[in-house]
């Protein structure tokens, strides 16, 4: 970067804080139309059989109820809830109201009342006759039991196969193999799931959404249920979270369905046990990885098998496998990889987006095996790694596309030191009670979708008459900044501070298309698409200028908001008096609309350092420090780039140590609120340091990469390593709650009390 | 039943039923929807307001139990119009993302604030225990509150950024410098 | 949906009134902290609210002869806060810190914790290692005094009859030569249930230099809190030292086996056990801190 930046690379904070500190914004679970109706499900208390019959009429005749809906009066039409576009390939398989229940927590039936007391009561009233079918609760199960169809298909979902480069000579080589399981978790937004849909006497229909993508929304409500597209409107209204578990549309067709059959506004508000049974969960994993490794410890050959548990339905997990085979070659120079991947159909919670998109399952489960790997050859694992990982613009052998300014060594190297790794590493773990161990891990992730289908974004951008611009972008704000990223890239570019720049929301009806917030794709893609647009506006005020000033184009330079003559300063014009000049003359196209389509996908990366303490008596871990660094190109938002490391490494300290949403013989979970659904709380948060390794040699504004999903990647695996180092076991299966690590301790010998 | 609740001051009368919980009235009778609720089991602090100066869950709580207390809100800490100091530093110290955690730990901090003006860390992360945030990881929260007892920060480089932005921006021509703070 | 009536008495005349029309749907409301939950389940029906939170009468801590009063309204904030707790019943002091959060002690009442009888109740088990008695007030406005023990009949049974409410608990004070502690083992370190907690009082007679009167509650194994009387034989007349502290730490992983043969949680629960012991034995501070010896 040659030029000073003003705006970028400072820290802001999220554009509607002013809002959120007083309490005024309103968020979806807070909006209310008049004569609003509510809804409540009833959710399938079963893990799998058939609905046999459906009595609704006691429900019926409660005082307030409206409507009662089951598979009996609804279409039973499929679709698929993580179908973002028109077309889009993926598992049709998941109607409105099931038949088949295929997970405790399926949707049997929905009343529509005029209050929610009434709702909640009337669907206790309704009676349904089950018949059950064998509950297969595991991905083994289900592969046995071809004879218990989930789905018409079988239960084996999907199945995908990457290999790349060619196989080498590994004899005299260590060949180290691991099996790493990663739980099924709950992504725990704060606030609950909840859609609000109002039917029109004329047919149409609006959305609001907490939805992390509004014309996904659109497409798979449209299709279900037999819509024009310019009669459906969807409009993003403020959330409480995502991390993905929104990402996906639960609540929106079952809502909108309700809304358009009663031509009436319809809320429908999860409870937190609904949230957790009845949404959607990170998938559980496992992966057995095979490594074969010279003395040195160049990774000489690496093989992976996955089976990814996707629950009743697939949702994206499909997506999600290609994505888990596409991490390994995005971090470590591979001659030989080969991993194959299943996806099985259980009688558990349907799975899908989670924040990562398969990279902290998959990293997890190398990062695991690596350590493993450390050990047999005596190397530290730092020094392991050094060997192995990817360089800048090294070619990835599975997508064949460049990594473009990777810089995972030197967050290694630089991480390395700022922890004082090998005094940490070398420093006793302690033989009492309480021992001591530090782990590290390295992790990789994308940047957008560039590589699976068109990847692009569309901004128009305009001045008013006073000299302040607005932004129309389909932008989601799920709690991360984005429209604050937006902003500050715009205001860069234009020269006005970023307070200057109102952007919007996405909504169907007035912003551009976008497929939303996820994928890494905000910063690095649409931020990219505001940079391009913001310029096209400049050189529409510069042109504009020239006639005002009576200048040629090329003299004119903008600083601050106002356009100056190169070396004649003294002839000068502020924005809004150009905007004003001869009775708004140049104001009508002081405008830019650009769709700006993605030509790179780099890596992003973080290295994180963990220290832990763990108690033997009681297998109770603490996180004592941690270290995340992170390769994010340019930190748009300082402030909120740091932040989203410290967020990220709370959930994933939860992924590696206490959270998991276990499930009986029943196929029923135990876990039915936060009571037993523990996260990381503020007693038991590290302080956690953030350093930012910036290069900005990508494709991004101002050369910023992706960060809210990496901050998360490698966090579970580093504080497993550190546990590992602490204790000397060889722990894989998360969480590590404390039973797993006194049961280790135990089967160890020398660790029994 | 009739309810006389007093609420950031304001006496309310409210009919309710008589099992509706404080949350409930203070949400769907008096609009007072900056409380939240993330988990209805007093588990997630969403749903903390101040009853008689101290934090309490207003989802395990019925709305009967506040007659005759003054129950506080986040609606009522900024009632003269400017931020309390505690929101403003939750606003500099970057303690806020999604928000749907911030006006209990805010109410939760107050409480912590008005009992003990000066608290450490540990203090700090000891009353906040009850108040998840799935964003932050707290660090930025506990710096806010920490500030906000006027006691030296080290968390976020972002302070008076703004402030010193917007003296610089007072360009003749330009629009004017009274911005809506946080935009539309 | 049926209609629930609520009174919030705010004299004992007008709680001796309102517990004389209590019926087995009638449901007492101190903190409501276990009771709001609870009346909401589907299906829970509840005719009255017998609102106690208007009744500062019951709540109090106070020093009476050799006994310690605590009325059933006393929050865990104020029991963790009262200078008389802390000098004569530090192990329920403790306890009370360590009840789920701010918010939660502000408005729970030791009086709820043990009427709700959740095994896994810090309050009730360090008034069990008290050996404290309950003191009850009924419809017709007769007082009963009787063990604590005798109250608390397994995970959410009470001897308590309909209209039957707890006024206060009492317990001898402990004096200079008593030590108390109470540890505990959750999922975290704050706002968690107790997986497993311990209540300990021991006297030391610096003199003789060893232990007496030694009670020992257990929380979270088994259907209520419970003093282990085999746990205590073991300590009774034992010097304070290092080996004091592993009898303890044993004898406890030995009560969890009794507890809860088989169960699932034991493996996990019996060494943890361990752990819990000398967590409360170094709290009581009556030797250098000490630890099991792991291989
Ligand atoms: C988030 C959370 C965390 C928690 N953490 C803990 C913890 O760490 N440790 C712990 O022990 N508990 C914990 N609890 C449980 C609960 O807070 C305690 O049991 C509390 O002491 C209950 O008291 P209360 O005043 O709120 O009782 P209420 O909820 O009002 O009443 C509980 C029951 O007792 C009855 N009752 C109340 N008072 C009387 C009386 N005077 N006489 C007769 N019956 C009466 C009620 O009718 C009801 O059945 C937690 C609860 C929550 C929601
Ligand atoms: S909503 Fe009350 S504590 Fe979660
Ligand atoms: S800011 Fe989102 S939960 Fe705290």
């Amino acid at each position: 970067m040659t030029e000073d930046l003003r705006y970028v690379g400072k820290s802001y904070p999220v554009h509607d804080v002013a809002q959120k500190v007083t309490g005024e914004l309103v968020y979806g679970s807070d909006l209310n139309f008049p004569g609003m109706l509510h809804a409540k499900l009833l959710l399938s208390p079963i893990a799998h059989g058939m609905v046999r019959s459906v009595d609704s009429s006691r429900a019926e005749a409660l005082p307030g109820v409206i409507r009662v809906f089951s598979h009996l009066n609804s279409p039973a039409d499929t679709y698929c809830r993580a179908r973002i576009y028109p077309g889009q390939e993926c598992a049709i398989d998941e109607t409105l109201f099931s038949e088949h229940v295929r997970f405790v927590g399926d949707r049997v039936a929905a009343v529509v009342a005029t209050s929610q007391a009434i709702a909640e009561a009337a669907v206790a009233l309704i009676e349904v006759d089950y018949e059950e079918l064998p509950a297969l609760l595991t991905t083994e199960q289900a592969l046995e039991r071809a004879d218990v169809p989930i789905h018409a298909d079988g239960n084996l979902l999907y199945e995908h196969h990457i290999e790349s480069g060619e196989r080498v000579d590994t004899s005299g080589g260590v060949l180290v193999s691991s099996t790493t399981g990663t739980p099924r978790v709950h992504h725990a937004a704060l606030e609950p799931h909840v859609c609000v849909a109002q039917g029109h006497s004329t047919g149409g229909l609006t959305v609001w959404t907490t939805s992390q993508g509004v014309y996904g929304v659109r497409t798979v409500i449209a299709e279900l249920l037999g819509l024009e597209y310019h009669r459906l409107r969807v409009i993003k209204v403020p959330m409480g979270g995502s991390f993905g578990g929104k990402t996906e549309f639960i609540l929106e067709p079952v809502t909108a369905f309700l809304a358009h059959e009663t031509r009436r506004a319809v809320k429908l508000l999860f409870d937190r046990e609904e949230c957790i049974r009845a949404t959607m969960v990170r998938p559980a994993t496992e992966t057995t990885i095979r490594t074969a490794c010279a003395a040195d410890g160049r990774l000489l050959d690496f093989e992976a098998a996955t089976t990814l548990d996707s629950g009743g339905y697939a949702a994206s997990t499909p997506d999600y496998a290609d994505h888990m085979c596409e991490k390994v070659t995005r971090l470590y120079r591979l001659p030989h990889y080969d991993h194959r991947c299943q996806v099985v159909y259980t009688n558990t919670p349907v799975a899908g987006a989670a924040r990562g998109w398969g990279a902290p399952e998959m990293i997890t489960a190398v990062e695991i095996h690596l350590d493993k790997v450390a050990r047999r050859l005596r190397l530290d694992p730092v020094d392991l790694r050094l060997k192995n990982l990817i360089q800048p613009f090294d070619i990835d052998p599975v997508t064949d596309m460049s990594l473009g300014d990777a810089r995972v060594v030197e967050c290694l190297e630089r991480g390395a030191v700022a922890f004082d790794w090998t005094a940490r590493r070398a420093r006793a773990r302690g033989k009492g009670r309480y021992r001591r161990g530090v782990g590290v891990a390295c992790g990789a992730h994308k940047n957008g979708m560039f590589g699976h289908f068109p990847e692009a974004s569309n901004m128009a951008l305009k001045m008013n008459e006073d000299g302040t611009f607005e932004l129309s972008a389909s932008l989601h704000e799920v709690g991360c900044g984005v429209v604050t990223t937006m902003k500050i890239i715009v205001a860069e570019v234009l020269g006005v501070h970023p307070d200057l720049i109102a952007a919007g929301e996405a909504d169907t009806s007035t912003t551009p298309f976008d497929y939303g917030t996820f994928g890494s794709r905000m910063t690095y893609v649409a931020g990219a698409c505001a940079e391009v647009t913001a310029k096209k506006l400049k050189s529409a005020i510069l042109a504009a200028a020239a006639d005002v000033l009576q200048a040629p184009v090329e003299e004119l330079v903008a600083r601050e908001g106002v356009v100056y003559v190169a070396g004649a300063e003294a002839r000068s014009v502020a924005f809004r008096d150009i905007a004003r000049f001869g009775d708004m003359k140049h104001l009508p196209a002081i405008r830019a609309a650009v769709t700006y389509y993605a030509t790179s996908n780099p890596g992003s990366y973080s290295v994180q350092f963990a220290e832990v303490e763990v108690d033997c008596a009681t297998g109770l871990t603490a996180v004592t420090d941690f270290l995340a660094v992170g390769d994010v190109g340019r930190a748009i938002n300082r402030g909120m780039v740091k932040a989203q490391f410290q967020g990220a490494v709370q959930m994933g300290i939860g992924y590696a140590l206490y959270e998991h949403v276990d499930v009986d013989e029943a196929g029923r979970s135990g876990v039915d609120g936060f009571k037993n659904y523990h996260m990381v709380n503020a007693p038991d948060m590290p302080d956690i340091d953030v350093l930012l390794v910036e290069h900005e040699g990508d494709h991004g504004p101002f050369g910023a990469k992706s960060v809210g999903e990496i901050a998360m990647v490698p966090t579970a695996a580093a504080v497993v390593n550190a546990v590992n180092n602490a204790l000397g076991t060889e722990l894989s299966d998360l969480p590590l709650i404390p039973d797993r690590i006194i049961a280790a301790l135990a089967a160890s010998a020398g660790g029994g009390a | 039943m009739e309810l006389l609740l007093t609420v950031n001051g304001t006496v309310w009368e409210v009919s309710a039923r008589p099992t509706a919980r404080l949350i409930d009235v203070l949400r769907d009778q008096m609009g007072l929807s900056g409380t939240k609720e993330g988990c209805g089991e007093g588990e997630c602090g969403a749903c903390t307001v101040i009853v008689d100066g101290k934090a309490v869950n207003s989802c395990v709580m019925l709305a009967v139990q506040a007659l005759g207390k003054e129950v506080l809100t986040v609606e009522g800490l900024a009632a003269s119009g400017e931020l309390d100091t505690l929101q403003q530093k939750f606003v500099e110290q970057g303690a806020v993302q999604c928000g749907f955690c911030t006006p209990g730990m805010l109410m939760s901090a107050k409480a912590l604030l008005m009992a003990n003006p000066l608290p450490s860390d540990q203090d700090i992360r000891t009353a906040l225990a009850g108040n998840l945030c799935r964003c932050t990881g707290y660090k930025n929260i506990v710096a806010a509150v920490r500030a906000a007892s006027g006691q030296e920060t080290v968390a976020m480089e972002v302070p008076s950024e703004k402030e010193e932005l917007l003296a610089d921006l007072a360009v003749p021509g330009l629009a004017p410098a009274k911005l809506d703070e946080g935009g539309e | 949906m049926s209609t629930t009536d609520v009174v919030a008495p705010a004299t004992t005349d007008e709680l001796v009134a309102a517990l004389a029309r209590a019926t087995p749907m009638t449901r007492l409301l101190a903190g409501g902290t276990d009771l709001v939950n609870d009346i909401r389940r589907p299906g829970r029906q509840t005719d009255l609210l017998i609102d106690l939170s208007h009744m500062p009468a019951l709540s109090y801590v106070r020093h009476d002869g050799d006994m310690l009063r605590v009325g059933a309204m006393t929050t865990f904030t104020e029991l963790q806060a009262d200078p008389l707790v802390h000098e004569h019943a530090f192990c329920l002091e403790r306890a009370a810190s360590q009840v789920g959060s701010a918010q939660i002690r502000n408005v729970a009442t030791i009086g709820g914790n043990v009427a709700n009888a959740s095994p896994c109740a810090d309050g009730a088990t360090a008034l069990v290692a008290l050996s404290a008695e309950v003191t009850t007030l009924d419809g017709s406005g007769h007082r009963a005094t009787r063990p604590l023990r005798d109250v608390l009949l397994g995970s959410g049974r009470t001897a308590l009859t309909d209209g039957e409410a707890i006024v206060e608990f009492a317990f001898a004070a402990l004096g200079n030569e008593h030590r108390s502690a109470f540890a505990k083992i959750g999922w975290r370190t704050a706002v968690s249930v107790a997986r497993l907690s311990m209540a300990l009082v021991v006297r030391f007679d610096p003199v003789a230099e060893v232990l007496s009167e030694v009670r020992v509650g257990l929380g979270a194994v088994g259907e209520t809190a419970f003093r282990d009387a085999v746990l205590e034989g073991l300590l009774e007349g034992r010097p304070a030292d290092e080996e004091s502290a592993r009898i303890l730490a044993e004898g406890c992983a030995d009560a969890v086996r009794r507890s809860i043969p088989g169960r699932y949680s034991l493996p996990y629960k019996e060494r943890a056990a361990v752990g819990l012991a000398y967590d409360a034995w170094n709290a009581l501070r009556i030797c250098p801190p000490c630890e099991p010896a792991w291989g």
